[in-house]
């Protein structure tokens, strides 16, 4: 269960992270005042939180004993052996 | 396109950055590995350091872009004010001080900010006030901001609703011209002799004579008297 949770924390943080780069480097692009403002704001308080849910994400998966990434090789091998003959 | 300042480097930087995180993030989205030790190290390059560096240099980047006349001028409330001080032919205050070399491109930072200890934060904290009244109550104004209330000159506001005194307003004032007319130079002594005091103990301001600043002034155009008693 905590391994579905753990990729999803991780999904979420990537996607967050692409929202926040994309406002920081418009405004690197294109500095208008509200733009800046927003990025300076709004675009690094989601860089913020998205790193907070990465690092949440590690912790929950150290907790687990590395489960995530356990279940994944595992997943991985049973579709190897499936794949055979 | 060479390098040739500072926050031309922070930029590259910055941007650099943004698209060292965006790739690690992109190959995590679609390949979506197994969070073994080399996956959980790339995604904190992607979602700490990089993201980290972007925010840093660009926080420099857009801070020292906000000092500049561009960006002052990007307000199209500002238009007339920047056109005046980037006239090579206009005598104003403004224009020939925005053409000295050595501040010229921030002219408006460097003579509108406050100059002392916290002067850079309370500076941006007013621009924040100029940035909420220019979304409330200018965004729609004419082509050069007609039709806008009356720009309020902040200290000048300050002292109108006694938030400062009259000798805090006068030090604020001549503070701000005696940063680079140290008043001790002989020319000046020269032309200014009799009251030099006076102007350096701020009881007598630098512009009550040298008032020809902003001749295109949202305040000095037509109809802004008119304008000004109606907003009464």
């Amino acid at each position: 269960m905590k391994h579905v949770q753990v990729k999803k924390l991780v999904l979420l943080s990537s996607v967050a992270t692409v929202v926040a780069i994309g406002m920081m480097v418009l405004a690197i692009l294109a500095p208008r005042p509200l733009i800046l403002v927003l990025a300076m704001s709004v675009g690094q308080g989601i860089a913020i939180l998205s790193l907070a849910l990465f690092l949440l994400a590690i912790v929950l998966d150290l907790q687990a004993g590395g489960a995530a990434y356990e279940a994944a090789l595992e997943a991985n091998r049973e579709a190897v052996d499936d794949d055979r003959p | 396109m060479p390098i040739q300042s500072t926050e031309q480097l922070l930029r590259a930087v910055a941007v650099a950055s943004a698209a060292a995180a965006l790739i690690i993030i992109l190959w995590y989205l679609i390949r979506r590995p197994p969070l073994g030790r080399l996956t959980k190290a790339l995604l904190l390059m992607g979602l700490g350091v990089f993201p980290a560096v972007v925010s840093l240099t660009g926080n420099i980047a857009g801070f020292e872009y906000t000092l500049s006349r561009p960006f002052c001028g990007s307000c199209h409330v500002m238009g007339p004010y920047l056109r005046d001080a980037e006239d090579p032919k206009s005598t104003s205050l403004a224009s020939i001080h925005s053409h000295n070399l050595k501040f010229g491109e921030n002219s408006c930072y460097n003579c509108h900010a406050d100059y002392k200890m916290f002067g850079a934060i309370t500076t941006k904290l007013n621009g924040m006030r100029h940035l909420f009244m220019y979304i409330t109550e200018y965004a729609n104004t004419g082509p050069d901001g007609e039709g806008g209330p009356l720009i309020k000159l902040y200290k000048r506001h300050d002292l109108e609703t006694h938030k400062i005194t009259e000798a805090q307003f006068n030090s604020q004032m001549n503070g701000m011209c005696m940063q680079c007319h140290s008043t001790y130079a002989a020319v000046w002594v020269e032309k200014h002799g009799d009251f030099a005091d006076d102007v350096r103990g701020s009881k007598q301001l630098c512009i009550d004579c040298h008032d020809n600043i902003h001749p295109l002034a949202l305040s000095r155009r037509a109809g802004a008297a008119a304008a000004k008693e109606g907003s009464r």
